[in-house]
C-alpha cells in the first residue's frame, strides 16, 4: 500500500517551526514566506491524501502498537477535517506574512503558528486517544504562548490564564475517559473502540463517555465555561482566525471520532442536547447585544458550537461534521475579513430605515417557511429517501431561521421587489442547506453512527429542542417590536454580560485582580 | 472623616460646574472612523505652550509630549541637529527654568528627565490597596455599556434609543451585577441613589471627594483621560451639535458616570482617604512645567530648527526655473491638485513629464461647501473641512430604474445580513452558506476581490444654483487656487482618495479637506460648474477669461496605487487628442510616484506597491500623510524642481495677485489650521502613543461602526494606530511641529493674526513655526508672541 501522503503535512511545517527558533526577531529574513510556503506544502499533502483516498479507500498507520497505541487514520472523516485545517492554515499563515511585518516577536510567532497548525494536523488524523490526547496538550501550550504573544497586557493575561485552565481541566477529562476506555475495551484505538462499543457499554465505558462529553464541552467553550474563548481577542488576528476555524471545534471531532461510543450511552446524547441546545440559544441571544465584531464573533462560535454539539446528541454525527466544516470556513473568513466592519455598518446605514415586520407578517412567515420546508422535505426524499425524525427536526429548527428572512420581505414598508429578493434567498438557502446534508451524508455517511430510532427519551428531547429553538425564532423575528421595550432593559444588560458568568469565573481565579497583586 | 463632610457654597458649586466645563473643553474630539479626519489632540490646549502641556498631559495622563532624549540625543550625534540649532532654540525659549548654557543643555541631553506617572484616581489608590484591579474593571463594564449605547448599527439588540448618556448609564449600571461580583457591593443601589441630573451627580461626587475649586479642573480631566477615546467621541458630539447651533451634554454626562464610581470607590476604601486628599491637594497646584519639561521642549524646538534649516537651504538653492523665465507661452496642462503632502511627489512627478505642465496646490475641496448623497442612499456625507458646515448637496444618482434596483439589492443584502446575524437564522446561514466561504476566503487571500474606489454616477446639484451664483462660486475656487489666467487646454481638478480593503481607518487615508471622503465628488462638481456656459460668461465679469477651447476634467489621484483616473463626464470630441497625450503623462506619472513612494515602504517595490491595496492583511497600504513637517504657500515656482519628500503642504499662493490679502487670509484661517491639526495629530500619535494614538492594528477590534478598542475592549482608542507612523524598527513619521511658509508680506501676515486670535494662539504659542518667505529665502521667523525677527535667514550663514 502506498502511504497516505495527508499523514505528512504535519511534517512539512516543522522545519519552518524549528527555523522561527533561530530567528524569532523582527523582520526575520525569508521566514515568513518560508511559512506560508510550508503552509501551502501542508495542503498540497493533503489534498494529494483525497486523491489517493479518493482511488485506494482507507488506511492505517500505526506506530506503536500494544497498550500504548500511537497511530494515525486515514478516512474520509480524517481526511475532510486535515483538507479543511491545511487549508485554513495556509490563508492565515498567508496572512500572517502580511500583518505581521515588523513585529518585535514575528519570526516566534510564525513558528508558534506553524506548530500549532502541526499539532491540529496530527489530532485531526489521530488514529487512537493517546495520539489526541497528546496533540491537545501540544495545542494547549502552544496557543497559551499565542494568546500571550503580548505579555504585557493584563488582559492578555487574564485570557491566557483562563483559556489555560479550561483548556488542560479538560485535558484531564480527556486522559481520564482514555484511562477508563483502556481499562474497560484495552485499547485506545478509535478503531477498535468503535467496533467494542458496538456490543453496549459497560458502567465504566458510560463514566468514560461523560469525560469524553465534559472533555468536548470545555474545549468546544460550552455553556457555562465558555467565557475563556469570548475574551481572547488579545492576539494578533490570525490566531483568532485558527483558533475559531481550526481548534475551537476539535472537541467536536474528538465526539464524531468516538461516536460508536458515544451514542450506545443515550444520557450522554441527551446530555449533548440539553448542553448544545442551551449553549447555542445563549450565545445567539448573547452575541445579539455585542457591539465590538470580534466580541461578537466569539460568542457566535460558542452559539455554533453548541449547535454542532446539540447535533452530535441528535445523533446526526455527518451534519455535525458538516457544520464544523462550514462554520471554519465561515469564521475564519469572518474574523479575517472583520477590520472591513467600519464599511460594514456604514453599508447597513446606507439604505434608510429597516422595515419591521409586524405580529402578522411574523406569522405569515413562519407559515410560509413552513410550506417551503414541506415542499423542500418532500422533494429531498422523493431523491434520497426517508430521513430521521431527528433530521426533520433539525430541519424545521434551521427553517425557523429562515422564516426571519421571509419575514422581513413581507413587511408593510417593504417594496414587492424586495419581498421577492428575500423570498429567491429563502428559497435558495433551504435547497442549499439541504443539498450540502444530502452530501454530507453521502460522503461521511458510512463512516458513521446513524442517528439512533427514536425513543421516548430522544422523542421528548426532540420536541424540546424544536420548541425552543421556535420560540427563540419567533421572538427574533418580533425583535424590533420589544428589544426598546422597558420591561427587557435589565433582561439586555444581563445578557449583554453573559449572564455574568464570565465575572463568576473571574472571582474564582483571581481575574479581577491587579496584574501585580497575582 | 477626614474630609470635612460638605463645602457646597454657590461660588463652589459655579467654580466646580465651570472647572467641569474647561475639562470637557480640554479633550480633543474624535471624529468616527466611518468618516475620520485629523483633530488636533491638543486643541484644548492652544492657549498654553509645549511645555505647559507637557505638564498637564503628565498630570492627567502620565504622558510625555516630547520625545525620550535619546532620541535627540542621537540625532545630535548624526549631526542632524547642530550646536547652532540647539543654541537658537535655547535663546527661543523664555521659561526662566531652561538651562543657562548650551553647555549645561547638552549635558541634559544625556540623561532622559524624571518619568512622572498621571496623578492616581481613586480607582487607582483603591486598586492598590485592595489588590482588585478596579481601573480595568471600570474600564470593561464602562466600555460595555458605552459600547452599546454609542453603536451605530453593529450589534442587532442596541439599547433603546433616545435616551441621555447619564439616564442610560443610570438604567444599565442598576442592573449590571458585574461591580458587585468583583467585589464593589451595593454599587447598584448606590447608582440608583445617585442624583437624578449629572450636574447634581457631579456636584455631590466633587463634593464626597473633597475636590476644591482649583483642584476641580485637573482632577475632572484626568477622570475624562481615563475614559479614553469615549470622552473623544462624545466631544465629537458635541463638536457636531455645535456646528449646527446647538448643545449636547454626553460628555458632562460621562464625567459625572466616572465620578460616581470614584465616589463609590472612596466609600468601599475608606482607608485610602489620606492618599487621596494628598492627591487633591497636587491637583490643587497650578500646571506649570519642571525644568525637564522645558528642556524636552527646548531639544524639540531644536529638532525643528534643524528641519527648517535644511528645508531653508533647500528653497534656498536655485530652482530650475527654466520653464518660468523663457517667455510665457500657453501650458500643455494645468493639474490642480489637493495640499495634501502625498500630491507634492505626483505633483512633480507630472511636472517632469513635460517642461509645459503646470501643477497648482489647493484644499482638494475646492473650496465647495458640499454635502453629498452618495448612489442608492439619501444620507447626506459632509465633504468639506470639518470646520465647516455643508450649504449645497450634490447627488450621485444614476437613472430612476437602475438607482430603485441598487436600493433595493443593498436592501435585500442587509435582510441577509440580519439574517446571518440573529439568533436563530445564524445557524442556518452557517449550514446554507458556510461552505462557499471558502472559495471568498481564496478570493480575499489572493487579493482578487478588487479595491476600485467606487465610481458613482456624476454628482449633480440639487437646486441649480443661478447663473451669477454659479461665476461667484466658479470665481472663488479659481481664485483660491491661483489660476485666473492663462488656462491650458486642459485643465485637470485632481480630488484623491485612496484604495484599500479590511481597513478600519480607510477613511483616515482620504481627503481630509473632504472631511474623510474622496475628494473625486467635489472636483467633478467643480468640474462641471466650470464647464458650463453659464459659468464662464459670468466668470467675464470676475474679470477671469476661460477660453473656449478650454475643458475642466476632473481626476481621480489614488495615493495606493497612484493611479490618476480622469472622469470624462462630458462629451468632448474636440480635445481626444489632448486626453490620450494625458493618459501617457498621468502614467508615467504615477510609475515615478511609485517608484518614490516604495522606497520607504517595508518590503515594498514599485511593482507591488499597488498590491497593498488589495491586500486584506496589509497593516500598511501606504504612509498616508506620515512625514508632514512643512507648510508652503508660494508660487509653484519657488518650490517646483525640489525634491520636498513629500513632507510638505503646498498651497499655490501669489500675494502679488492677492490685493485685500483676502485668500491669504483663508489660506492662513483654513488650509493651515487643517495641515496644523493633522500635524500634530501624527505629532501626538508618535510622541505619546499610549494618549494620543490608536493602538496596535493586530489586535484591534472594531466596535459599533465608530471605532477601535485593543483586544477584548474597554477604552475606544483614537488617534492614529502604531502602524501608522512606525514602520517596525523606526517612526516613519518624525514628529514635529509645522512650519508654516509663506511668501508674503510680513505686515500682511500679522493684519489677518491680529484680527484670528484663535489662530495667532497657535503660533505664539508655538504649536506652529511661521516664517515669511521672499523669493527663494526665508525673510523672517515669527517669534511667538514677539512678533517677527529678521535675523539673517537661517541656514545660509555657510
Amino acid at each position: 500500500m502506498i502511504l497516505p501522503l495527508s499523514l505528512f503535512a504535519p511534517l512539512a511545517l516543522l522545519p519552518v517551526a524549528a527555523w522561527a527558533v533561530v530567528q524569532p526577531g523582527r523582520r526575520p529574513g525569508l521566514l515568513p514566506k518560508a511559512s506560508e510556503a510550508a503552509a501551502l506544502v501542508a495542503l498540497a499533502l493533503a489534498t494529494a491524501g483525497l486523491v489517493q483516498l479518493w482511488h485506494g479507500g482507507p488506511a492505517k498507520l500505526t506506530l506503536l502498537d500494544g497498550p500504548i497505541d500511537l497511530s494515525l487514520a486515514f478516512d474520509a472523516v480524517s481526511i475532510t477535517m486535515t483538507v479543511l485545517v491545511a487549508f485554513v492554515g495556509w490563508i492565515v499563515m498567508r496572512y500572517a506574512r502580511t500583518s505581521l511585518d515588523g513585529e518585535r516577536r514575528e519570526g516566534a510567532f510564525h513558528g508558534l503558528m506553524l506548530a500549532t497548525l502541526a499539532a491540529v494536523l496530527v489530532l485531526v488524523q489521530a488514529g487512537s486517544l493517546l495520539v489526541m490526547m497528546v496533540a491537545f496538550g501540544v495545542i494547549g501550550v502552544t496557543l497559551r504562548h499565542l494568546l500571550l504573544f503580548y505579555p504585557d497586557r493584563a488582559q492578555a493575561q487574564r485570557a491566557a490564564t483562563k483559556f489555560a485552565w479550561v483548556w488542560h481541566v479538560g485535558d484531564g477529562a480527556l486522559i481520564l475517559a482514555t484511562l477508563l476506555l483502556a481499562f474497560t475495551f484495552g485499547t485506545t484505538d478509535l478503531a477498535r473502540l468503535s467496533s467494542a462499543a458496538s456490543g453496549g457499554l459497560p458502567w465504566l465505558g458510560h463514566v468514560a463517555v461523560a469525560f469524553l462529553i465534559l472533555t468536548a464541552a470545555l474545549k468546544t467553550a460550552a455553556f457555562p465555561l465558555h467565557g475563556w474563548l469570548t475574551e481572547v481577542m488579545e492576539a494578533p488576528t490570525p490566531v483568532s482566525a485558527l483558533l475559531h476555524a481550526g481548534i475551537i471545534n476539535a472537541g467536536g471531532f474528538l465526539l464524531i471520532r468516538t461516536a460508536f461510543v458515544v451514542q450506545a450511552s443515550p444520557g450522554a446524547m441527551a446530555a449533548l442536547v440539553l448542553l448544545g441546545g442551551l449553549t447555542a440559544l445563549f450565545g445567539a441571544v448573547v452575541m445579539l447585544t455585542q457591539s465590538a465584531v470580534k466580541t461578537a464573533l466569539a460568542w457566535s462560535t460558542v452559539a455554533q458550537m453548541g449547535f454542532m454539539l446539540l447535533q452530535c446528541g441528535l445523533g446526526l454525527w455527518p451534519l455535525a461534521l458538516l457544520h464544523i466544516v462550514a462554520h471554519s470556513l465561515y469564521k475564519a473568513h469572518a474574523f479575517l475579513s472583520s477590520g472591513a466592519a467600519v464599511q460594514a455598518v456604514a453599508a447597513i446605514r446606507r439604505p434608510g430605515a429597516v422595515a419591521v415586520p409586524s405580529l402578522a407578517a411574523v406569522m405569515k412567515s413562519f407559515g410560509l417557511a413552513l410550506v417551503l420546508y414541506a415542499l423542500v422535505a418532500a422533494l429531498f426524499t422523493l431523491i434520497a429517501g426517508p430521513k430521521s425524525p431527528q433530521a426533520l427536526a433539525l430541519g424545521a429548527m434551521l427553517i425557523f431561521g429562515v422564516a426571519y428572512l421571509v419575514a422581513q420581505g413581507l413587511a408593510d414598508a417593504a417594496p414587492m421587489a424586495l419581498t421577492r429578493r428575500t423570498g429567491l434567498a429563502a428559497l435558495a438557502t433551504t435547497l442549499a442547506y439541504f443539498s450540502f446534508q444530502l452530501a454530507a451524508k453521502e460522503v461521511w455517511g458510512a463512516h458513521l453512527p446513524a442517528a439512533p430510532s427514536a425513543g421516548p427519551l430522544e422523542w421528548a428531547l426532540i420536541v424540546l429542542a424544536v420548541v425552543s429553538f421556535g420560540l427563540v425564532a419567533f421572538a427574533q423575528a418580533l425583535f424590533p417590536l420589544w428589544a426598546h421595550h422597558p420591561a427587557t432593559t435589565g433582561l439586555r444588560v444581563h445578557l449583554a454580560n453573559g449572564l455574568y458568568l464570565n465575572a463568576l469565573l473571574d472571582r474564582m481565579i483571581g481575574g479581577f485582580q491587579s496584574a501585580k497583586s497575582r | 472623616m477626614l474630609i470635612p463632610p460638605t463645602q457646597i457654597s454657590p461660588d463652589w458649586i459655579s467654580a466646580v460646574l465651570n472647572a467641569a466645563q474647561t475639562a470637557c473643553r480640554a479633550i480633543p474630539p474624535a471624529f468616527p472612523l466611518e468618516a475620520t479626519v485629523a483633530v488636533n489632540p491638543f486643541l484644548g490646549q492652544t492657549g498654553e505652550d509645549l511645555a505647559t502641556a507637557s505638564a498637564r498631559y503628565a498630570r492627567v495622563a502620565g504622558a510625555s509630549l516630547t520625545r525620550p532624549r535619546a532620541d535627540y540625543a542621537a540625532q545630535i550625534a548624526q549631526s542632524r541637529v547642530t550646536d547652532d540649532d540647539l543654541a537658537a532654540a535655547l535663546i527661543a525659549c523664555r521659561s526662566p527654568l531652561k538651562p543657562a548654557d548650551l553647555a549645561l543643555l547638552k549635558a541634559k541631553v544625556t540623561v532622559e528627565g524624571l518619568a512622572s506617572p498621571a496623578l492616581p484616581t481613586v480607582a487607582d489608590l483603591g486598586a492598590e490597596n485592595t489588590g482588585t484591579d478596579w481601573p480595568a474593571l471600570i474600564a470593561k463594564t464602562f466600555g460595555l455599556w458605552a459600547a452599546g449605547h454609542f453603536d451605530r448599527g453593529q450589534a442587532l439588540w442596541s439599547p433603546a434609543p433616545g435616551q441621555g448618556a447619564f439616564a442610560a448609564w443610570r438604567a444599565w449600571a442598576t442592573y449590571d451585577l458585574t461591580p458587585e461580583i468583583a467585589g464593589l457591593t451595593g454599587f447598584c443601589a448606590h447608582v440608583a441613589a445617585a442624583p437624578d441630573s449629572a450636574e447634581r451627580a457631579i456636584l455631590r461626587a466633587a463634593d464626597r471627594l473633597g475636590l476644591t475649586e482649583a483642584a476641580s479642573e485637573t482632577a475632572f480631566h484626568r477622570l475624562m483621560i481615563d475614559l479614553g477615546g469615549w470622552a473623544q467621541h462624545a466631544r465629537w458630539l458635541l463638536w457636531q451639535a455645535q456646528l449646527e447651533g446647538g448643545s449636547d451634554a454626553t460628555l458632562m454626562d460621562l464625567l459625572a458616570i466616572r465620578l460616581i464610581w470614584e465616589e463609590a470607590l472612596l466609600a468601599h476604601t475608606p482607608q485610602i482617604q489620606d492618599q487621596w486628599l494628598g492627591v487633591v491637594s497636587a491637583h490643587q497646584m497650578p500646571v506649570a512645567p519642571t525644568a525637564d519639561q522645558v528642556v524636552d521642549t527646548i531639544l524639540q524646538d531644536a529638532v525643528e530648527r534643524a528641519h527648517q534649516r535644511r528645508l531653508a537651504s533647500l528653497l534656498a538653492r536655485p530652482a530650475p526655473t527654466d520653464g518660468q523665465q523663457t517667455p510665457k507661452t500657453r501650458p500643455v496642462l494645468q493639474a490642480a491638485f489637493c495640499i495634501d503632502v502625498r500630491s507634492e511627489v505626483i505633483r512633480r512627478a507630472l511636472e517632469a513629464q513635460n517642461p509645459a505642465i503646470e501643477t497648482v496646490g489647493a484644499a482638494g475641496f475646492f473650496g465647495l461647501p458640499l454635502g453629498h448623497k452618495a448612489h442608492g442612499t439619501d444620507q447626506v456625507a459632509a465633504h468639506l473641512p470639518v470646520l465647516l458646515k455643508p450649504a449645497m448637496t450634490a447627488s450621485s444618482r444614476a437613472p430612476a430604474a437602475a438607482e430603485q434596483a441598487d436600493r433595493i439589492a443593498a436592501r435585500a443584502a442587509r435582510a441577509f445580513g440580519r439574517f446571518r446575524q440573529a439568533a436563530v437564522s445564524s445557524f442556518a446561514f452557517v449550514e446554507a452558506a458556510g461552505p462557499l466561504y471558502g472559495a471568498k476566503l481564496v478570493k480575499d487571500a489572493l487579493g482578487w476581490q478588487g479595491s476600485v474606489l467606487p465610481q458613482d454616477p456624476c454628482p449633480q446639484l440639487e437646486q441649480a444654483l443661478s447663473r451669477a451664483d454659479k461665476a461667484a462660486t466658479a470665481a472663488a475656487a479659481l481664485t483660491a487656487m491661483g489660476l485666473t489666467s492663462g488656462f491650458a487646454r486642459v485643465v485637470l481638478l485632481v480630488g484623491h482618495g485612496a484604495s484599500m480593503v479590511n481597513n478600519p481607518y480607510k477613511s483616515a487615508y482620504q481627503c481630509g479637506a473632504c472631511g474623510g471622503h474622496s475628494g473625486a465628488v467635489s472636483a467633478r462638481v467643480l468640474a462641471t460648474l466650470l464647464n458650463d456656459p453659464d459659468t464662464r460668461a459670468g466668470l467675464q465679469s470676475h474679470g477671469i477669461t476661460v477660453p473656449p477651447d478650454t475643458l475642466f476634467l476632473a481626476a481621480l489621484h489614488d495615493t495606493t496605487t497612484d493611479t490618476v483616473t480622469p472622469f470624462v463626464d462630458i462629451p468632448c470630441p474636440d480635445h481626444a487628442a489632448d486626453l490620450s497625450r494625458l493618459d501617457d503623462w498621468l502614467g508615467g506619472a504615477g510609475h515615478i510616484t511609485r517608484e518614490e513612494r516604495a522606497r520607504h515602504l517595508p518590503g515594498a517595490t514599485p511593482q507591488t506597491v499597488a498590491n497593498r491595496a488589495s491586500n486584506w492583511a496589509e497593516t500598511r497600504p501606504e504612509w498616508g500623510l506620515a512625514g508632514c513637517a512643512a507648510f508652503i504657500a508660494a508660487p509653484r515656482a519657488m518650490t517646483s524642481g525640489l525634491d520636498l519628500a513629500g513632507r510638505t503642504f503646498l498651497h499655490s499662493y501669489d500675494w502679488q495677485a492677492d490685493p485685500g490679502f483676502a485668500t491669504l487670509q483663508m489660506i492662513l484661517t483654513a488650509p493651515v489650521v487643517v495641515a496644523s491639526w493633522i500635524t500634530l495629530q501624527y505629532y501626538g500619535s508618535a510622541v505619546a502613543p499610549a494618549a494620543f494614538g490608536g493602538g496596535n492594528k493586530l489586535i484591534h477590534n472594531v466596535l459599533g461602526g465608530i471605532g477601535v478598542v485593543e483586544g477584548n475592549g474597554g477604552r475606544l482608542r483614537c488617534g492614529l494606530p502604531w502602524q501608522a507612523v512606525h514602520d517596525g524598527t523606526k517612526l516613519a513619521h518624525d514628529p514635529l511641529r509645522l512650519s508654516v511658509m509663506v511668501a508674503a508680506p510680513q505686515e500682511a501676515i500679522t493684519n489677518i493674526l491680529t484680527r484670528h486670535p484663535d489662530l495667532s494662539a497657535l503660533f505664539d504659542n508655538g504649536w506652529l513655526h511661521l516664517f515669511a518667505l521672499n523669493e527663494h529665502h526665508i525673510a523672517a521667523r515669527y517669534r511667538p508672541g514677539q512678533g517677527w525677527s529678521d535675523e539673517p535667514p537661517i541656514g545660509f550663514a555657510a
